[in-house]
């Protein structure tokens, strides 16, 4: 009832607002008549009753405001008035409006570009059911009190699966390719093999078919296979009949079992089939051999710390009994969704920090705008104060314009963040997961308008506050200089700008500075003018060693005569390629127990591959052509692991026996030669000790091919593919890749980072510039007056000049300095984000600081000019 | 610095209550309430315009009085206000809550040391 009259009264005094206004000034004025009489009946005269009335019950106007801001409708009539009139004064000032909508929506662009990233990458769920239940479980590594993860063997999967309490099912897998054969060309097929716990623990189900059952996870038995939604479209055009039938993958049969849904993706990065892994009877002895990935789903009602101390019972216990293998290992259970992006999340969030400053950057730069401009609209003020307008009134109406510059920048900010966005799925590095998928959906869009209604709030505030707390006589005097405290609060605005500016500027030169040093970094071999393919044979078309070596050899000679080619070499697995292969070893001669041999990096190598890569040899010699099946086994050893393993230099000449096997051949033989060191995980990765195995000793059935090239000449890539089909049509043949390619892109997520910061830091330095300039210009105006004077009195331009620009470069010195203090903290934020440069770096911080400070001089030069052309006739005329 | 009280302000959030009780003797316009306010507290309770409209608007609001013109006795057109049922029940719980805290005040500040 009582809710229903407050709304009837406030529609009927919104629609019928001229007759309840009518009846309030009909009512005051009986109110005021009735006061007269009432004093004149006391015995006053007419005039004196109405003046003292008058005197008590104050301004009219003011009273009637009272009356009607006891009603919710006030509030919005005076939030639309407040609009109109908000609208007006930005139409009426484009100049102001337009270059503080353009600063704001540079600082909301980035930032809603930046929040899409995060979005997309850290914050939207996994595309799972319950994927907060999903937790990876990771072997762990103690190397010098920092554990690392790596990959599981699988009997201790076996165990976790089956010993513990915490999961309601748990699976593992590894990912692999296939080729699609018996269709004209070997196609690639991304294929992920698993156990069969997979759908039940991804909560997915085929929506034609079946999932696999756990006796297809023995070998014999694991021929079948799940498609992908796009490979049974691509292969069997959508046709429910494909179940059943069967599809030659690396030449073999596997039955089709079932076919997921479209909107399936596992892992994240896609994958076209799944198949079971075939595990041997052997497979309980490979407690070693750390090469699957283990996903589980936790019991509803099981916290992770819970699970963390189930398993790691558990594995307390295999410690225990195999404490050859599993001696040294642990568990750790993580959530998956942060065990995805553990490494990537914290210079996400030094990127967003960074963004934030920018939004305050431009919040501050627009606060002076508003500052400056409010000196001006003083007397505008004065007199709505004067008619009776409360001082949150005018807060309100100031708050309202802020809101409106905002919303308009707002708007402005998404059509720069979209660009943003399409230039970071185009160069986006692509080992950050689900980068591509950024996209303005949702919540990025309610972020963009809640960063402007902030944005709004902060830059609209202080001018609001700062110009409404003058009583109205004082704002009514004629005198509309602006007050020395307005003029300080500009300046401070605009330290803060240069300061958050100056630390931006350095954080993103110390990016640059350690970017351009890791490039420089050599990868230890030479990738100019190399170009590498992947190769893999089918197992069933090559039954031994001897026979996959004349493959090989076919298939290198082939390359080798293309025109163009200077020397062809294969390698596996390829440096900068993301795989690779380590194994445990024993040098002969010296016991160890076996859980604390040690291992290394394992590659295996055609003679040509160091000349073709020109990789250095140190020591000793290289593979040659003789270094084959049947004679005597050797090996090379890389430069730190010569270092590592036999400090004394007397490498060459010992016998190593390896604990895993590569192809069908077992790893072993004699150190003939020292090679140089390659940074095969990366430029910025830390150098793996090596040794290298003969290619031809290894039965190995992929590889890479390096081709050393005369320039890349066009329509090699063709070429070389076609030869190497030729000879085995089932052969599944990469595309080519230009070496250097690698090498970039193993750098790709620091760019990445480098070309965010750098740009966040261009903006900071680009809206100080702005600011810079506005303050100094607003001053130059302000004190035409004063400039007309000294140049009547005899100052040269060049005197006026330098007493503009001291004031200018006056606050750019206290924010660069504040800047560089600041720029110390910096030190802790980027520690992971640099390598081979200190977070002070004296000469970056220079190199910057300059860099600010001829923006400065410039963004202050060019008021400084105009104030010395000043005419000083006009000047003194001036109000 | 200690404020002086001011004669004539109505103690926070009574003004409300006052009107309705004036209300309740008869139906009056703005001045004949406040004048009547200030008649009956012989002058401690001084209500001026800037608080009486607003809240004649507000109890207007929540449905506890009604305005209607009517000829005044001097025959001039005045806003009066008049109690609705829903104000009568207002009143009677505002006053009965006022008299149990004014009640339960007075206490206190009579209480001897002793009985503390």
């Amino acid at each position: 009832m009582r809710l229903v009259n407050i709304i009837s009264g406030g529609l009927r005094a919104l629609f019928g607002k001229q007759r309840v206004e009518q009846e309030l000034d009909e009512e005051l004025r009986c109110y005021m008549e009735s006061a007269v009489e009432h004093k004149m009946r006391e015995g006053m005269g007419r005039e004196e009753a109405a003046r003292e009335v008058r005197m008590e019950m104050g301004s009219r106007e003011a009273l009637k405001e009272q009356v009607r801001e006891v009603g919710w409708e006030t509030r919005i009539e005076s939030f639309l008035q407040d609009l109109r009139y908000g609208l007006r004064m930005l139409r009426k000032n484009p100049s102001f409006t337009s270059v503080a909508v353009l600063a704001l929506a540079l600082g909301i662009g980035a930032n809603t570009a930046m929040f899409s990233v995060i979005e997309a990458v850290l914050l939207r769920p996994l595309p799972y059911r319950n994927a907060n239940e999903i937790v990876r479980v990771a072997s762990t590594w103690d190397r010098n009190g920092t554990l690392t993860s790596y990959t599981s063997s699988p009997p201790d999967f076996f165990d976790w699966r089956d010993q513990n309490r915490s999961f309601s099912s748990m699976f593992a897998y590894h990912t692999g390719e296939f080729a699609l054969t018996g269709q004209g060309e070997a196609k690639r097929v991304r294929a992920v093999m698993a156990t069969a716990g997979m759908f039940s623990t991804l909560q997915a189900e085929p929506m034609l078919g079946r999932e696999f059952a756990p006796e297809e996870n023995r070998k014999g038995a694991n021929h079948v296979v799940i498609l992908s939604h796009s490979l049974w479209q691509a292969a069997f055009a959508g046709a429910a009949d494909a179940i059943g039938k069967t599809i030659q993958l690396d030449s073999e049969p596997y039955t089709i079992i079932g076919v997921m849904p479209a909107d399936f993706r596992f892992p994240l990065s896609g994958s076209d089939a799944f198949a079971p892994i075939g595990f041997d009877d052997k497979v309980m002895t490979q407690r070693g051999a750390h090469y699957l990935a283990v996903l589980g789903r936790l019991q509803s009602g099981v916290t992770l710390a819970q699970a963390n101390d189930d398993l790691s019972a558990i594995m307390a216990q295999l410690r225990k009994l195999y404490p050859d293998k599993d001696g040294k290992w642990g568990v750790r259970a993580q959530l998956w969704s942060a065990a995805l992006v553990s490494d990537i999340r914290p210079a996400l969030l030094v990127l967003l920090g960074a963004v934030g400053l920018v939004a305050l950057i431009a919040c501050a730069n627009i606060s002076n705008l508003l500052l400056a401009r409010a000196t001006v609209r003083h007397r505008e003020l004065a007199m709505r104060r004067a008619l009776g307008a409360g001082r949150s009134r005018l807060v309100r109406q100031m708050l309202t314009e802020g809101l409106l510059l905002a919303l308009l920048a707002g708007g402005a900010s998404l059509l720069l963040a979209h660009w943003a966005l399409v230039s970071i799925v185009r160069f986006g590095p692509a080992d950050i997961p689900r980068l591509a998928s950024v996209a303005l959906n949702g919540p990025v869009l309610a972020f963009a308008m809640s960063m402007s209604i902030a944005c709004a709030l902060l830059f609209a505030l202080i001018p609001a506050l700062r110009s409404s707390p003058l009583d109205a006589a004082g704002l009514l005097r004629m005198s509309v200089s602006p007050s020395r405290e307005a003029g300080r609060l500009r300046g401070a605005l605009l330290v803060g700008e240069v300061a958050l500016s100056m630390m931006l500027l350095a954080g993103a030169g110390l990016l640059v500075r350690s970017f351009v040093g890791l490039s420089s970094l050599s990868p230890g071999f030479d990738p100019k003018s190399v170009l590498t393919m992947s190769i893999a044979v089918p197992d069933a078309h090559y039954k031994n060693s001897a026979a996959l070596q004349s493959y090989w050899d076919q298939a290198l000679t082939q390359l080798r005569s293309l025109p163009g080619v200077a020397s062809v070499a294969a390698v596996t697995p390829l440096p900068l390629s993301g795989d690779d292969f380590s194994s445990s070893f024993r040098v002969e001669g010296r016991s160890v127990p076996e859980k604390d041999e040690p291992s290394a990096e394992l590659r295996f190598a055609s003679p040509d591959y160091f000349r073709t890569l020109a990789i250095p040899l140190r020591q000793g010699r290289a593979f040659a052509e003789a270094d084959r099946l049947g004679a005597a086994r050797v090996l090379l050893i890389s430069e730190t692991a010569a270092r590592m393993f036999f400090p004394a230099g007397d490498a060459i000449g010992q016998k190593i026996k390896f604990g895993a096997s590569g192809g069908y051949e077992k790893n072993e033989g004699e150190i003939v030669g020292v090679v140089g060191d390659v940074r095969h995980f990366g430029v910025d990765a830390p150098v793996p000790p090596t040794f290298y195995v003969p290619l031809a000793q290894s039965g190995m059935d992929f590889v890479a091919v390096v081709m050393r090239t005369q320039g890349l000449p066009a329509g090699l890539m063709q070429a070389a593919r076609k030869v190497v089909q030729a000879i085995d049509s089932d052969a599944l043949v990469g595309e080519p890749v230009p070496m250097e390619t690698l090498v970039s892109a193993s750098l790709g997520q620091r760019r990445f980072y480098m070309m965010l910061l750098g740009g966040f830091a261009a903006l900071a330095l680009i809206l100080a510039a702005v600011g810079l300039y506005g303050v100094i210009s607003y001053s130059v105006a302000q004190r035409t007056q004063e400039v007309g004077i000294r140049v009547a009195l005899g100052a040269s331009g060049s005197d006026v000049v330098a007493m503009v620009m001291r004031q200018g470069l006056r606050l750019a010195a206290v924010g660069l300095a504040i800047g560089l203090a600041l720029a110390l903290v910096l030190k802790s934020v980027l520690r992971g984000l640099l390598v081979g440069v200190s977070a002070t770096d004296p000469a970056t911080l220079a190199v910057t600081a300059l860099a600010l400070l001829i923006v400065a001089v410039l963004a202050s030069y060019v008021p400084a000019r105009r104030a010395a052309r000043v005419d000083p006739m006009v000047a003194l005329r001036f109000d | 610095m200690a404020t002086p009280q001011k004669p004539g302000s109505v103690v926070q959030g009574t003004l409300d209550m006052l009107i309705l009780k004036t209300l309740a003797l008869e139906p009056m316009h703005g001045y004949g309430v406040g004048l009547r306010i200030e008649q009956i507290s012989k002058g401690v309770f001084q209500v001026n315009a800037g608080s009486l409209f607003p809240a004649f608007r507000r109890l207007e609001r929540q449905g506890w009085i009604r305005g209607e013109w009517r000829a005044t006795e001097n025959n001039r057109r005045a806003k009066y206000y008049m109690l609705t049922d829903a104000g009568r029940k207002k009143l009677k719980s505002e006053a009965r809550e006022w008299q149990t805290q004014s009640a339960a005040i007075a206490r206190i500040l009579e209480a001897t040391s002793g009985e503390v």
